[in-house]
C-alpha cells in the first residue's frame, strides 16, 4: 500500500481511531467494573455489620452488647482470614472487647474513628487500612449505644474484610479485558483492509479499463461503475469521444485539402506537358515540385493527425491479406507470387491506416521490383529488443527477389523526395514515408539483402 | 476503340479527352456520377477512366453498379485520396487500375493501353498479325518496317481488328466500338474504311466473312 494513496488515507484513518476508541472503551468497562465489585463486596460488609449489631444486642443486656452467636460467615472462624469483627467500649470503663475468632489474641485492626475518619449519614465509618499480616482491610465501624441514660456506654462495632479477593478479580478482568479488545483491534483491522479493498474495487477496474484503452483493446470506459464515479466515466467517454472526433475531423479535411489541390495540379501539368515554351517548362518544374510538397505535407499533416491517438489496434493479417488482394490485380500482368505468411492474432499497436501506408509502400515496391516472388512474413519479435521502453513487438519482413541495392543504396535511401530508381514509375516518397510512419509509431524501418536475392525491407513495431 | 472519361472538374475532363482522342480513342465523356453511369450502362466501351470525386453519384457506387450488372469493362480509377486503404477499397468495389493525382498523362496512357490490352489478351505492348505492326504506345502501323499513314478513323477500326485478330469481328460490332455516342453511325462507312484500309496493308489481310463481319488473317485465308 503506497503513502500518497486512497486506500493507505482510509486505513490510517480508520487504524487511528480504532487505536483511541479501544482504549478509551477498556478504562470505561473497566471502570464500571471495578465500581460494582467494590460496591457488592461493601455491600457484604455492611451486611455483616447489621447483623452483628443486632446479634450482639439480642444477646447483650444490662447496657452491654452479648458476644454474636450465630453471624452466618465461616472465614470469621478462620485465623487470620482477612474476614474479622470487634466490639470494642470507647469508654474507660470495664467492659469486654470481643472479637471473631479469626482475629487472634492480642491482634487488632485500626478503626476509623481511630484515624480520624468522619461519619456518614448513616453514622457509618468507613475506611480502608492496613490489617495484620500487611492485609489491606476494609473496615466498617459504626459507635452504638449500650444501656439508658446516664449509664449508657458507647462502644465500637466494626467488620473488616479483606481486599485482595477484590484485586485478583479486577486483575483477572482487567487481564481477559485486554486480551478481548486486542483481539477485536486487530478484528477491525482486517475488516479495514477487506473495506478498503473492496470499497476501492471500482477504483481498480477503471484503472484496469484505462490501461486497456491505452493498449487499443478498449476505445471508451466500460462497465457497471458506483454512482460517484459514473461521471466521471461520462466525462471520459465524452472526452475520448470527441478526440476521435477531432481527429476523424482533421483527417476528412486533410483529404478535402487534398482532392482540392490535386485535381488543378494535374490540369497544370497536363496542360504545360507538350509546349516547349520557357513558361511550360517552368510550369512543368514547379508543377512537378509542388506535386511532391503537397504530398509530403499531406502525410505529415495525417501523420501529426495520428499522434497522441489513444487506443488503436490492428490486425495484421487482415491488413496485409487485403493489400496483396488488390497489389495480386494491379500487377496481375506480371504472374507475381505473392505470399503473406503471417501469424494468427497479430496486432499491431496503432492506427490501421499508418500500417496500410507502411505495408501498402513495401509491398508496391516489391512488386515492382520483383523477377517472380514476393513474401511478407509477420511474426512476434522472441527476444523483444526494447525501444522506448515498449514491452512487446512485431516485425513484419517484406522480401522480393529482384535486384536489390549494393550497399552503399542500402546505406542511405531513405531521404525526402529521393527516388532510388527513375524507371519504374511511383512517386518516389514510398521509403521514407514508411520510415517516417514507422518513427511515428514508435517503431524502426532498416533495408537489407533478402534470402530472396532482392531487398528485404524490414519493420519493427509495437504490437498489442 | 471506344473510352468514356468521368471527371467533374472541366479542365482535367477536356485534357483527357483530348490526349485520349489523340491516342486513336473514340471519346465519350461525362461531368457526373449519374451521367457516367448511364453511359457505362449502355455503350459498349474498351476502357473507363473514372474519378471517385464525382457530384450526383460518387465512383465507387458507379462501378460497384456497373460490375453489379456484369459490365465488364476495364476501369481505371482517378481519384486524389491515394491512401492504400482508397486503393483497397477500389480494387475491391470492381476496379482493374488505379491512378493517384496528379498524374502524367503519359501514364494515364500508358495504362490505359495496358488495359485494353490486357481485356482482349496481349501481352506485349506491340501486336503483329504476319508483316503488320501494330505500336499502341505510339499509335504506328507498320508493315514490313515501313511505316503506314492512317487516318484516326482507319487507324480505329485497324486497331481494333488487331486487338481482336483471330476472331470475326461483325459490323455492327465495329460500328458500336469506333464511334462516339452521338456520332451519326451508318454501317456503310465501315466498308468504305475496309476499302481503304485494303489499299494500304496487304489487301489479302482483311478477310470479309459474308454476313457475319470480317476477320484479320496473316496470311489472307478466309479460313
Amino acid at each position: 500500500m503506497r503513502v500518497n494513496s486512497l486506500a493507505f488515507r482510509l486505513f490510517a484513518t480508520s487504524f487511528a481511531w480504532t487505536l483511541v476508541v479501544l482504549p478509551v472503551a477498556g478504562l470505561l468497562i473497566y471502570g464500571l467494573y471495578r465500581t460494582d465489585t467494590v460496591s457488592t463486596h461493601d455491600r457484604r460488609i455492611n451486611l455483616l455489620l447489621t447483623v452483628i449489631l443486632a446479634d450482639s444486642i439480642d444477646h447483650g443486656g444490662g447496657g452491654e452488647p452479648g458476644q454474636p452467636k450465630e453471624v452466618g460467615e465461616p472465614l470469621f472462624g478462620v485465623p487470620q482470614s482477612g474476614w474479622y469483627w470487634q466490639i470494642k467500649p470507647l469508654d474507660d470503663k470495664p467492659g469486654r472487647r470481643m472479637t471473631s475468632e479469626s482475629l487472634g489474641e492480642g491482634i487488632s485492626f485500626p478503626l476509623p474513628s481511630e484515624i480520624g475518619i468522619a461519619p456518614g449519614d448513616d453514622e457509618k465509618r468507613w475506611a480502608i487500612v492496613d490489617g495484620p499480616n500487611n492485609q489491606r482491610l476494609r473496615v466498617l465501624e459504626i459507635i452504638n449505644l449500650f444501656g439508658e441514660g446516664a449509664d449508657a456506654r458507647r462502644y465500637s462495632i466494626s467488620i473488616a474484610g479483606t481486599l485482595s479477593e477484590v484485586e485478583r478479580s479486577l486483575s483477572t478482568f482487567r487481564t481477559r479485558l485486554i486480551q478481548a479488545l486486542s483481539l477485536a483491534g486487530v478484528g477491525l483491522l482486517f475488516v479495514t483492509l477487506f473495506q478498503v479493498r473492496f470499497g476501492l474495487y471500482p477504483l481498480r477496474q477503471v484503472e484496469r479499463s484505462l490501461a486497456a484503452i491505452r493498449a487499443g483493446e478498449a476505445t471508451r470506459l466500460d462497465g457497471h461503475l458506483p454512482d460517484e464515479i459514473t461521471p466521471l466515466q461520462v466525462e471520459l467517454n465524452a472526452l475520448l469521444k470527441s478526440n476521435q472526433d477531432v481527429v476523424e475531423r482533421s483527417r476528412t479535411q486533410v483529404g478535402n485539402l487534398a482532392h482540392a489541390l490535386k485535381t488543378p495540379l494535374a490540369v497544370l501539368m497536363n496542360e504545360a506537358r507538350d509546349d516547349t515554351s520557357p513558361l511550360a517548362t517552368k510550369v512543368s518544374e514547379q508543377t512537378q515540385l509542388m506535386r511532391d510538397q503537397v504530398t509530403h505535407y499531406l502525410n505529415r499533416a495525417r501523420m501529426a493527425a495520428n499522434v497522441g491517438i489513444i487506443g488503436h489496434a490492428t490486425e495484421v493479417r487482415g491488413v496485409a491479406e487485403s493489400l496483396s488482394r488488390t497489389l495480386q490485380k494491379i500487377y496481375r500482368d506480371r504472374h507475381l507470387d505473392l505470399e503473406v505468411d503471417c501469424a494468427q492474432d497479430l496486432r499491431f499497436r496503432g492506427e490501421r491506416q499508418d500500417l496500410e501506408e507502411m505495408l501498402g509502400n513495401l509491398m508496391d515496391n516489391a512488386c515492382k521490383w520483383a523477377h517472380a516472388r514476393v513474401r511478407l512474413l509477420a511474426r512476434p519479435v522472441a527476444n523483444a529488443i526494447t525501444i522506448g521502453g515498449l514491452p512487446t513487438q512485431l516485425e513484419i519482413l517484406v522480401e522480393d527477389d529482384g535486384p536489390g541495392l549494393t550497399v552503399e543504396q542500402l546505406a542511405e535511401p531513405m531521404h525526402r523526395g529521393r527516388r532510388l530508381d527513375e524507371t519504374k514509375p511511383g512517386s518516389g516518397l514510398g521509403h521514407s514515408i514508411v520510415a517516417e510512419l514507422a518513427q511515428a509509431n514508435n517503431g524502426a524501418f532498416n533495408l537489407a539483402k533478402s534470402d530472396l536475392g532482392g531487398l528485404q525491407s524490414r519493420l519493427v513495431l509495437p504490437a498489442v | 476503340m471506344r473510352a468514356l472519361v468521368v471527371e467533374d472538374d472541366k479542365n482535367l475532363n477536356r485534357q483527357l479527352v483530348q490526349a485520349l482522342t489523340d491516342a486513336g480513342f473514340a471519346v465519350d465523356s461525362a461531368s457526373d456520377g449519374e451521367e457516367g453511369f448511364f453511359l457505362g450502362e449502355t455503350e459498349p466501351y474498351d476502357v473507363v477512366v473514372l474519378d471517385i470525386g464525382l457530384p450526383k453519384m460518387d465512383g465507387l457506387s458507379v462501378l460497384e453498379q456497373w460490375r453489379r450488372q456484369e459490365k465488364k469493362m476495364p476501369v481505371i480509377l482517378l481519384t486524389a485520396r491515394d491512401r492504400w486503404s482508397d486503393k483497397v477499397s477500389g480494387m475491391d468495389a470492381g476496379a482493374d487500375d488505379y491512378l493517384a493525382k496528379p498524374f502524367h498523362m503519359e501514364e494515364l496512357l500508358a495504362r490505359v493501353r495496358a488495359q485494353v490490352r490486357r481485356a482482349s489478351g496481349h501481352a506485349k505492348n506491340e501486336i503483329e498479325c504476319g508483316t503488320l505492326r501494330l505500336d499502341t504506345k505510339t499509335a504506328r502501323v507498320t508493315v514490313d518496317g515501313q511505316p503506314v499513314k492512317l487516318t484516326s478513323h482507319e487507324y480505329r477500326l485497324l486497331a481494333y481488328l488487331l486487338h481482336h485478330n483471330g476472331r470475326v469481328v461483325s459490323r455492327t460490332e465495329l460500328v458500336e466500338h469506333l464511334y462516339e455516342q452521338d456520332f451519326d453511325r451508318d454501317s456503310n462507312t465501315i466498308e468504305v474504311f475496309i476499302g481503304r484500309l485494303r489499299k494500304k496493308i496487304p489487301p489479302d489481310m482483311i478477310v470479309t466473312i459474308r454476313g457475319l463481319g470480317y476477320r484479320l488473317s496473316p496470311d489472307g485465308d478466309a479460313g
